[in-house]
């Protein structure tokens, strides 16, 4: 079992940097997705963990171990691809004994642990054939059956499910979830899909441009986004930002959304803004509503008049689009009935639910 | 429009002539060498006369060490092309996914030695296997076939690497592999289509070369340095020259056909994606 710690590191591809002094903690056993938007960095770094990319500076350790020098092989380490990376030339049988073989491991030993990694994924009855003889699904079981054979202490995964059908996706998620489970080993988790981090993490990693925008719990990110990217990336549909500033009405500040309405300010942020900071004011489809079709609301709630731009029923709910100002906003009807088009309707915000972030650094006030 | 579509007639005759040329050569050899020398003198289509003999099929065994020039021909070209196959993909790899200082150099140095016409490597190569006793061993010629492979022979194996899926490498180095068993277990046996294709051109290349055996053997000669003592100074000796060519062109003929299969086999075995 083991720790990660990721203490300033640094990858450079010749000239350009992409990767700036990152530094993180994992815990022995943690599930740790990285997400972020393409070209962000993820694959790098999980790439230098695993010892297949050197490391431009700082340190990685595994355990109490610093493994930067070491051969992928001497980490402890095991890994799943994106195109699972299985050996066309052999069987899944090889395939998933082809570590346990080069590490000189007993012939009986690696049908035992081959045996045991095949029933636990139901490949049983696929052992003998060779890869392109497997479905998509199938394929990227092999691929998690070759990773858990060796028994490593840290699983790395790099989006392996981004080749998998909507469905056989889902299924995969709770079953890889259900193996951490089990053998609660360590796991970083690449993906760029925030449901898939959501659903399966203990602690996401945001990451941007090379850099860690957030580390938290699903329900931190959630809750309290650090600024606008993580605001806008974590939850769907993402965080409408309306953009205003704050002015002054009479006792209390208030923010003016551009060519738009006069909002009120949630109470726990009402000492923290000053008059005339231009801001984002955060809004999420859940905590705006058509009134009577709102979820019950624990605290102050303000109700003003929009009218309608759009309208897309989901089912369960609808989504109505409505002009705030410049912005756009999404608001979410609970219990739907039909809606229509440029019709004017009484809306309310839960304030409690909205966020406010500067808009010169992007950074969330509540910190 | 209830006529069957025709096709057209003149591509098969276009198709029946070109193959006409092609094979036309093969059947005059054919007849050269199974009528008396005499008969085929005016040319192997004047049939004023025709007789049906393997005279010269006998003669040419019993004459000339045919038996012994086969087998140095396997030899030399087997082995050549053995060398070939086996180390030009190892200089691919290096070449793919490797990095060392001066690769790209050492790269377009290795590929521009194809331009280096043979014969001027004749003087320095015979002084040197003159002096290491080399002159009259087979391996006077491997060697170089070898060598010379190597500039046509790792281009286009590397060209075919640099397509091969990265994360394979990637997966075998997580499963343990160092570099040498990467090549050995992972690259190398997805990577026949080229190795085919280096032994086929290696192998016709070695089996018809005639300059390098001719100057360095002696004694443990091919066939086609044969073919040329055959034909006599004072002897035309046609038709016994038409055997051994016969002799000579069929095992390269076998080699191709049995190892064509490979070449249609090409990207399709290469990874474990699905596509
Ligand atoms: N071998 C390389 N040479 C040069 N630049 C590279 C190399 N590999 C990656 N990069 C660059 O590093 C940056 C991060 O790449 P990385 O693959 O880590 O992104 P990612 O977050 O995994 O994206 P994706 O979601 O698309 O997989 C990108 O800008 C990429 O262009
Ligand atoms: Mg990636």
């Amino acid at each position: 079992m083991a720790s990660i710690a990721l203490n300033n590191l640094v990858k450079e591809f010749g000239e350009t940097r992409v990767l700036h002094s990152i530094d993180l903690d994992i815990k022995d056993g943690e599930f740790v997705v990285f997400v972020g938007p393409s070209g962000c960095g993820k694959s790098t770094t999980l790439r230098m963990v695993a010892g297949l990319e050197s490391v431009s500076s700082g340190e990685i350790r595994i355990g109490d171990r610093e493994v930067s020098g070491l051969a992928p092989k001497d980490r402890g380490i095991s890994m799943v691809f994106q195109d699972y990376a299985l050996y066309p030339h052999m069987t899944v049988r090889k395939n998933l004994g082809f570590g346990l073989k080069v590490s000189g491991t007993p012939a009986a030993e690696i049908t035992q642990k081959v045996d045991e990694a095949a029933k636990m994924l139901g490949l049983e009855q696929l052992l003998d054939r060779k890869p392109k003889q497997l479905s998509g699904g199938q394929r990227q079981r092999v691929a998690m059956g070759r990773a858990i054979v060796r028994s490593p202490e840290v699983y790395l995964f790099d989006e392996p499910l981004s080749n998998l059908d909507a469905k056989l996706r889902t299924q995969m998620r709770s079953e890889i979830k259900r193996l951490h489970k089990k053998v609660r080993n360590t796991i970083i988790y690449v993906t760029h899909d925030q449901i898939e981090a959501m659903t399966m993490a203990d602690r996401i990693v945001v990451m941007r441009g090379g850099h860690i925008e957030q580390v938290g719990t699903p329900s931190e990110l959630f809750k309290s986004p650090a600024n606008v990217f993580v605001a806008t990336f974590i939850g769907s549909p993402p965080m409408a930002m309306v953009d205003g500033e704050i002015v002054k009405d009479g006792a209390s500040p208030m923010f003016q959304a551009a060519n738009g309405p006069l909002l009120p300010i949630p109470a726990r942020l009402r000492d923290k803004v000053k008059v005339g900071q231009k801001v984002f004011y955060g809004i999420r489809s859940d905590s705006f509503s058509p009134v009577g079709h709102s979820l019950p609301r624990a605290g102050e709630v303000h109700q003003m008049s929009c009218t309608v731009d759009h309208v897309e029923p989901l089912g369960a709910e609808t989504l109505i689009s409505v002009a705030l100002g410049n912005s756009t906003v999404l608001s979410k009807m609970f219990n739907p009935t039909e809606v229509d088009v440029d019709e004017t309707r009484a809306f309310e915000l839960e304030l409690d639910a909205c966020y406010l972030f500067d808009k010169g650094t992007e950074q969330s006030l509540d910190l | 429009m209830n006529d069957i579509y025709k096709p057209p007639l003149w591509p098969m005759l276009l198709i029946g002539v070109v193959s006409l040329i092609w094979v036309l050569p093969l059947i005059g050899i054919i007849m050269t060498s199974i009528r008396p020398e005499g008969e085929t003198l005016k040319g192997w289509w004047n049939i004023e006369e025709f007789t049906l003999t393997l005279e010269a099929w006998r003669e040419v065994w019993v004459n000339y060490p045919l038996w012994d020039a086969l087998w140095n021909s396997i030899k030399i070209a087997g082995l050549s092309s053995l060398g070939s196959i086996l180390l030009a993909p190892m200089g691919a790899y290096a070449f793919a996914f490797l990095n060392f200082p001066g690769k790209k150099v050492t790269f377009l140095l290795l590929v521009n030695a194809f331009v280096i016409p043979n014969q001027i490597l004749i003087i320095p190569l015979f002084t040197l296997w003159r002096n290491v006793g080399l002159i009259d061993n087979i391996f006077s010629v491997i060697i170089p076939f070898v060598a010379l492979s190597m500039a046509w022979a790792v281009f286009l194996v590397r060209n075919y690497l640099v397509d091969f899926p990265r994360s394979l490498i990637d997966a075998a180095h997580i499963d343990g592999c160092g570099h040498v068993r990467t090549f050995w277990s992972v690259v190398l046996p997805n990577a026949l289509t080229p190795m085919a294709a280096v032994g086929i051109l290696q192998f016709m290349w070695t089996w018809n070369s005639l300059m390098l055996p001719m100057l360095f053997l002696r004694e443990n000669i091919p066939l086609p340095v044969l073919l040329t003592k055959i034909k006599g100074t004072y002897e035309p000796n046609w038709d016994q020259v038409a055997v051994a060519t016969i002799i000579t062109s069929v095992i390269p003929l076998l080699i191709f056909l049995y190892f064509q299969k490979y070449f249609a086999a090409g990207a399709s075995n290469q990874s474990g994606q699905k596509g």
